[in-house]
């Protein structure tokens, strides 16, 4: 069963009334917008989009961001008995993997099935991406990356996927998922990136600014959100810049892998 | 559109999980109220439909 029909509209609806400074602005898209507006205005696009999200994202990736996740949780190699935090967790579907995965392991070698927690500043997300199907040890709870509601060193592997791009404060989220990591903890951060190719990028723009908004509002109804989506995907750091904010922000062995040319990359880090 | 007639209660396993999201101390789950209470924030954390929102900006502040 669906619950799309239980999403409150209104649930998790932010401060949208916070006073703001002129000098604290943040980019929404390719607009200026007041920093602490920016969470409302991507909640709002969210709550717009939730219901058709892993059917707008297929079209837009041909399919390929399944591929992508699936190679995230190959990387994130889960085991039996261990716990996820999957940040922007969204519709769960990577931490659905995350268990299965473990899953597997533990049909040869037992132990404890695996824990993943989805976690996304957006209810109406967790609402759609909730399933009576879904395993007894994958859970759903509301938080902000800024400020997560778990213990510190309680994660064995923290995920975000395609959620850092949305966030407001980057390093501030940085710092807090790793204070959730046990020490030898693993992160993994898929994200779009910056192809790495002219021959990659030009086909890729064409794309993303005619076609995604386009495909939005036909499949959603919903242009502008898609237009949000594309254009912070531009304004996202290139990858060796990210990968200096999470040194910078305390992770070790940080490295990063393209996928699909640099269409997105997925960095990843340890907690020493 | 179908409803349990009850509301849904968050996993234990998950209330074992959670903590305040502003002190990082513990939280007290009000079955009737549907919240989770911190104490030494003096916030409430609603729980709709099984799913607690532990945002600072969505809890409720707690009197006296």
């Amino acid at each position: 069963m669906s619950y799309g029909s239980f999403v409150n509209k209104s649930l998790c609806s932010a401060a949208m009334s916070n006073k703001s400074t002129p000098e604290a602005q943040e980019s929404f898209g390719f607009r200026k917008v007041p920093k602490a507006e920016k969470a409302g205005l991507v909640k709002e696009v969210f709550d717009k989009v939730a219901d058709r999200y892993d059917l707008m994202n297929d079209f837009m990736s041909f399919g390929i961001h399944r591929i992508w996740k699936d190679m995230v949780i190959h990387r994130a190699n889960p085991q039996p008995g261990e716990l996820l935090v999957d940040v922007a967790g969204g519709t769960g579907d990577l931490s659905r993997k995350f268990i299965a995965a473990a899953e597997k392991v533990r049909l040869r070698r037992g132990g404890a099935p695996a824990t993943a927690i989805a976690t996304d500043i957006n209810a109406s997300m967790l609402l759609c991406g909730r399933k009576e199907e879904d395993p007894k040890t994958l859970y759903w709870a509301c938080g902000n990356a800024e400020q997560l509601p778990f213990a510190d060193n309680t994660a064995d592997v923290l995920t975000i996927s395609f959620g850092i791009r949305n966030v407001t404060d980057k390093p501030k989220a940085l710092r807090n998922m790793l204070r959730v990591l046990k020490p030898g903890g693993r992160f993994l951060c898929l994200e779009f990136s910056k192809p790495i190719a002219r021959a990659i990028e030009i086909p890729y723009d064409l794309w993303s600014f005619n076609a995604i908004p386009a495909i939005g509002e036909l499949v959603a109804g919903d242009r502008d959100s898609y237009q949000y989506l594309v254009e912070s995907i531009r304004n996202f750091p290139d990858q060796e810049s990210f990968a200096e904010m999470m040194r910078q922000s305390g992770f070790a062995r940080v490295s990063y892998s393209n996928f699909t040319g640099g269409i997105a990359a997925l960095h990843t880090g340890w907690k020493a | 559109m179908v409803k349990d007639a009850e509301p849904r209660n968050p996993d234990p396993k998950l209330l074992e999980l959670l903590v305040c999201p502003v002190t990082h101390g513990a939280l007290v789950y009000d079955r009737e109220k549907q919240e989770l209470v911190s104490k030494k924030a003096r916030l409430a954390f609603p729980v709709r439909d099984g799913v607690p929102i532990m945002l600072e900006e969505e809890a409720r502040p707690l009197e006296d």
